[in-house]
Order: structure tokens, then C-alpha cells, then sequence
């Protein structure tokens, strides 16, 4: 089932001779319950591609849909961007950027309060307990390991049951061992909880554990690899 | 889930602090408004208290009060025969400020015209009314003085046979009770030396007149009370305070308009005499400072309410790419303004409950001026807080998303 599609996504910065493009004719269909790395080197239009898909910015031009649903045409939205949030999209960062004044656990239920989906607090103890924190649910982030934290972003990703999880640079921040562990658990939730997970990376020590890459260049994404046997 | 409360409690400390800071500005705020309630109050506690109907005064003063009033003490014979007035009392007010064991006692001293006035209407809270027309006083309990401590006033020891609370002078002063004569007397007393020079000036006057050196025996009369000259005469009074049926005064006033040597003003007149003439200045002066201060606090508070918003912008941005509404964003900002402002509010009236009482001047919180500032405080919050809603509101989230 077709979890995301995009097509000929354009991102565009000034006009005339200072017209930069940041995106260009992109075009990309995630399908549910897959785990997508998106690479590239710096500027190469990462960031700007994840930023329209979590419709935290608008795009030059092109459309969008989530599970069916049209949500840009022609580059801008056509519903409710906050709702299509809560309802459609889960978000992990380089850093794991948890509510500093909440628990481990307010933390997931905010999310799910926000979302107005499940009740918080039986959602956020069935989350911790599927991502093995339960014991860490009182927890303020703070004292939270940074794999730790990132666990908890990702049990907050997934409180509303989202279509679309865009993890930009989950593991940045992490060492080797701990940046493989939150990896596997994107591709385990992936797989288990049936959402599509794209994520952008730089660590190619971890590539096998996506169903698929893209690279990205100058603006412009390349098809699909699809890794066999992943 | 509450964000605002979750965020206060968990840095409970700097909040606290900060709402501090904020509640003693506005301890400020309430002790102005006090501070005028307290010099309104004092101002006509006085009034009040002595429950005239007219006061007459020195024809063309606005006395006893706000203009310095001098009647000679028959007036009041006069008054007494006038048809309609039931009591004419004469009344004297000097501001006086005497050592007593080494402290200094200010005070306003009020003469009572006895027997037509003991001080029965006053507000006593221990001891009596004077009962005699020398050696009494009723002092207010600010003084401190206690019933039947000796207090030596001119040349005469008086003893206090009665305490009042809160009765003082338009000045702020507490102020004693005595006969009228004591009164006089007290402000009239001099030393034994002052005396003696007196006579000696006298008797050099009268000698250096053709009738003095003719007359020799004309310098006898320079002790006799009868002859006294003008600089040591009956001292005059000050007022003559009328009490008068509500039907009569009308009719009263009428008749006292044709006498060319009085005034005569109605206790609504005195109070906007007191009002108007003593306090207008000092209002002014405190309603000024008090703008100043609201404008000083509501821009700390705005300034206070922002810095807050801008420590919470990459939290903002995360509520925002959950999804959340716009109400639980501006709510967080809000809900903390108000918060503050009520621990604020707090804080002002619990250190101005305390530290009031020991102002050497009088404030006075009525209803009106505690519910006022709290009110104030709200609406400075709720207007400070826009600044920070705007912003939180108008945070990209982008940012966020790039690490």
C-alpha cells in the first residue's frame, strides 16, 4: 500500500540570476511499512525534500499525497497541515529535542494528547514498553542516555499511529553501537507497526538495514535501489 | 496536560524567584494606592470624629484645617444662642511636638470644649472620656502611651484617661485630647524666664509713654491678667463646631451668612476643603509615581514574559510539528503570565500585610484598591504575554528539523 508519493516536487530561492534550486522535478513513492535511507552530501537538497514532506515548508511546485490523500498541489497545502500532522506524520531528529520539563512518558503522552488518537496514558505504556523503557518512563530527558532519548522520540514518532515517520540524521549524535541499536528499532517499528519510515543519513555502515535508498544531488533524487534480501 | 504547569514545577525555583520580583513591584503598586487611601482617610478621620454638623471659622479662611482659623471664644456664646443649633462647641488644633522621656511625641492637640464636650463620641479603646476640665488627656494608641501614664506638657503634668485607635490629624499626626482651656494652655505655655522678660518689656513700654511716667501706679497693672498686652492675651479659638438638625442647617446656615465676622462651612465643604487643598498635591504626586511605577512593571513583565517564550522556541517548534493547535501554544505562554501574576499578586499581599502595619504613615487597603491592583496585574499580564504569544506563534519549526 502506497504510503507517501510526491511528484515533481521543486523547491526554488530567489528569482532571476540569484534563482537557486534547491529540489528538482523530484519524484518519490514510499510504500507502507518500509524503511527508506535518503543520502547525499551537504546542500545537496536533503533537508529542503524532508522539510516538504513534513509540510513544515511549502514547495515551488508539485504534488503530494499521504496514504492517497492529496496534501500539496502545485506546492501548496490543500488541508489542514496541523491536523495532517498529528493524524499522518511522526518526526526524529539528530537530537532528540524531548519536552526538557516532561518524563519520558508525558513526553509520549503529549504527543498522543495532541493527537487526540489513543488514550495517553495506556498509549504511552504500551510505546515505552514495545521500545523497552518502561523503566526509564519517569525519567526526565536530561538524565536519559542519548540513545535513550532517541528511543523515546521515536516512541513519540509513533504515538498517533502515523502514516510517514521522516527521521533526519536519527544517529548523528550517537556512537556506532547505540546509532545501529535506534537503526534496527526504526526498521523493527517500521515493519511491525506498518508505517513508512524515511530516513536521512550520512552512516553507510548501517545501509543494510533499509529496504531501499535514495541519493540525492544537486537537487535531484535518484530512483529507488531496492536492497534485496534486507 | 497542563505545559505551563509541568514547566513551572519543574523549575519551580527560577519561577518562584521571577514571580517574586514581580510581586514586590507591585508590592509598590498596592502601597501607593495605600499610601493616597491612607492620607484621604487621615485627612478626614478628624472630621469624622469630632461629628459636626457646621464648622464656623474666621470670616474669609477656609479653617481650621486648611487655612489658619482665629475666633474669639465668645463667638461661640453666640453660636450657642442661634435658633436651630443644639451644641456649639469651641474647638482649638495645634500640631505640637514635645519630648517625653527622651522621645519625641508629635501630635496634633485638639481642645474639647467641656462640659458641652468630653470626647464621648471618640473611638476609645481603653480608659474614658475626660472627666474633668484639667490635668486629662485622650491620647491616640499610636502614641503609645498607656491609661494613666504622667505625660509633662508646658508647665502642668497631664494623665491619659483615654487611648484612641487611628484617630489623626490631615497631616498623618496623632492626635491628644484636652480641655479646652488645658489646650490653651499648653500651647500658651512659657518659661518663668520668658515671663519675667515679658513683664520687663511691658513695664518698659508703659514707661516710655507721658501716661506711664505721670501715672506710677499704672505699673501694677502690668500683672494683672485684666491688662494683659495682646502678645499674651486669652488665646483665641480656632473654630466652633455646630451640631445642628438635618432640617435646620439649611435655615442655620442662612442666618450665620449675615454675620460678617464668621464663616461658616458644612462638613462636605470641610472634607472637600481637606480634600482638595492638603491632599490634591500629594495624590497627584503618588497617582504620577504610581503610573510611572505600572509602566516601569508592566514592561518588565512583558520583557520577563518574552525571555520566557524565547527559552521555550525550539520547544514550541517541537509542539508545533506534533500538531498542536494554536490555543495550546498561545495557552502555554498565557497560562504562565497568569500564573505569575497571581503568585505576584500573592507574594504583594503577603509582604504588604506585614510591612504596611510598620510605614510611619498610614496605609490603608481598602476592597477596591486590592481587588484593583489584582485586576491591574491580570490585565499587564494578559497584555504583556501578547508579545511572547505572537512570537511563539509566528516560530518556524524548520530550524528545529535541520538539528
Amino acid at each position: 500500500m502506497e504510503a507517501l508519493r510526491a511528484e515533481h516536487l521543486d523547491k526554488r530561492y530567489g528569482q532571476g540570476d540569484t534563482e537557486v534550486w534547491a529540489l528538482r522535478d523530484v519524484a518519490l513513492t514510499l510504500n507502507a511499512g518500509e524503511i527508506v535511507a535518503l543520502l547525499g552530501p551537504s546542500g545537496a537538497g536533503k533537508s529542503t525534500l524532508v522539510k516538504i514532506l513534513g509540510l513544515v515548508t511549502t514547495a515551488s511546485d508539485g504534488d503530494l499525497w499521504l496514504q492517497g490523500e492529496r496534501v500539496l498541489e502545485r506546492g501548496k497545502p490543500v488541508t489542514d497541515v496541523g491536523a495532517l500532522r498529528r493524524n499522518h506524520l511522526g518526526f526524529v531528529f539528530q537530537k532528540a529535542n524531548l519536552i526538557p520539563f516532561l518524563t519520558a512518558r508525558q513526553n509520549v503522552e503529549l504527543a498522543c494528547e495532541i493527537g487526540e488518537r489513543y488514550s495517553p496514558r495506556a498509549r504511552a505504556k504500551e510505546l515505552l514498553t514495545y521500545l523497552d523503557l518502561e523503566h526509564r518512563a519517569d525519567a526526565y530527558p536530561n538524565t536519559l542516555s542519548g540513545g535513550e532519548q532517541q528511543r523515546v522520540a521515536i516512541a513519540r514518532a509513533l504515538a498517533n499511529q502515523p502514516a510517514l515517520i521522516l527521521a533526519d540524521e536519527p544517529t548523528a549524535a550517537l556512537d556506532s553501537i547505540r546509532g545501529r541499536s535506534v537503526m534496527e528499532l526504526l526498521r523493527r517499528v517500521a515493519h511491525e507497526q506498518n508505517t513508512s519510515v524515511l530516513v536521512v543519513t550520512h552512516d553507510h555502515r548501517a545501509l543494510d538495514v533499509f529496504d531501499g535508498t535514495f541519493e540525492m544531488e544537486d537537487g535531484r533524487l535518484s530512483t529507488k535501489r531496492n536492497h534485496v534480501g534486507a | 496536560m497542563n505545559l505551563a504547569v509541568h514547566d513551572m514545577r519543574h523549575n519551580w525555583g527560577r519561577f518562584l524567584a521571577t514571580s517574586a520580583a514581580i510581586g514586590l513591584l507591585f508590592t509598590v503598586v498596592l502601597a501607593m494606592a495605600g499610601i493616597y487611601q491612607g492620607l484621604v482617610d487621615d485627612a478626614t478621620v478628624l472630621l469624622d470624629r469630632m461629628s459636626a454638623d457646621l464648622w464656623v471659622v474666621q470670616k474669609g479662611t477656609r479653617g481650621p484645617f486648611a487655612d489658619p482659623s482665629r475666633l474669639d471664644p465668645t463667638v461661640q456664646l453666640r453660636l450657642a444662642s442661634v435658633p436651630g443649633v443644639t451644641r456649639a462647641r469651641a474647638f482649638t488644633h495645634q500640631v505640637l511636638q514635645r519630648d517625653h522621656h527622651g522621645r519625641q511625641l508629635r501630635f496634633a492637640l485638639v481642645g474639647l470644649s467641656l462640659p458641652e464636650d468630653h470626647g464621648e463620641t471618640l473611638p476609645l479603646v481603653a480608659g474614658r472620656a475626660l472627666g474633668q476640665t484639667h490635668g486629662e488627656i485622650i491620647a491616640d494608641a499610636s502614641l503609645k502611651l498607656s491609661v494613666g501614664e504622667k505625660v509633662t506638657l508646658g508647665r502642668d503634668d497631664y494623665r491619659v484617661v483615654g487611648l484612641t485607635r487611628q484617630v489623626l490629624s490631615s497631616g498623618g499626626d496623632a492626635v491628644m485630647f484636652a480641655s479646652l482651656v488645658d489646650s490653651q494652655r499648653i500651647v500658651a505655655a512659657e518659661s518663668s524666664d520668658s515671663l519675667i522678660a515679658e513683664r520687663a518689656r511691658r513695664l518698659a513700654r508703659l514707661r516710655a509713654t507721658d501716661l506711664g511716667r505721670s501715672q506710677p501706679a499704672l505699673e501694677a497693672l502690668t500683672d494683672d491678667p485684666r491688662w494683659l498686652s495682646p502678645a499674651v492675651a486669652a488665646p483665641p479659638i480656632h473654630a466652633v463646631l455646630l451640631t445642628v438638625p438635618a432640617v435646620h442647617v439649611a435655615q442655620v446656615q442662612a442666618t450665620l451668612a449675615r454675620w460678617t465676622d464668621i464663616e461658616v462651612w458644612s462638613r462636605a465643604d470641610q472634607d472637600r476643603l481637606v480634600l482638595q487643598g492638603m491632599v490634591e498635591k500629594a495624590r497627584m504626586q503618588l497617582g504620577l509615581f504610581a503610573v510611572i511605577l505600572v509602566l516601569t512593571s508592566s514592561l518588565l513583565l512583558a520583557a520577563v514574559l518574552y525571555n520566557l517564550t524565547l527559552e521555550k522556541k525550539h520547544d514550541i517548534a517541537v509542539l508545533k510539528l506534533l500538531g498542536a493547535r494554536r490555543a495550546r501554544i498561545a495557552g502555554l505562554v498565557l497560562q504562565q503570565a497568569w500564573v505569575i501574576a497571581l503568585i505576584a499578586y500573592l507574594v504583594a499581599l503577603a509582604i504588604g500585610s506585614q510591612a504596611f502595619p510598620h510605614f510611619p504613615r498610614r496605609v490603608v487597603l481598602t476592597d477596591t484598591s486590592v481587588m484593583g491592583v489584582g485586576m491591574l496585574l491580570f490585565a499587564i499580564s494578559t497584555l504583556a504575554s501578547v508579545l511572547g504569544v505572537v512570537y511563539a506563534l509566528r516560530i518556524d519549526p524548520g530550524p528545529v528539523l535541520e538539528g
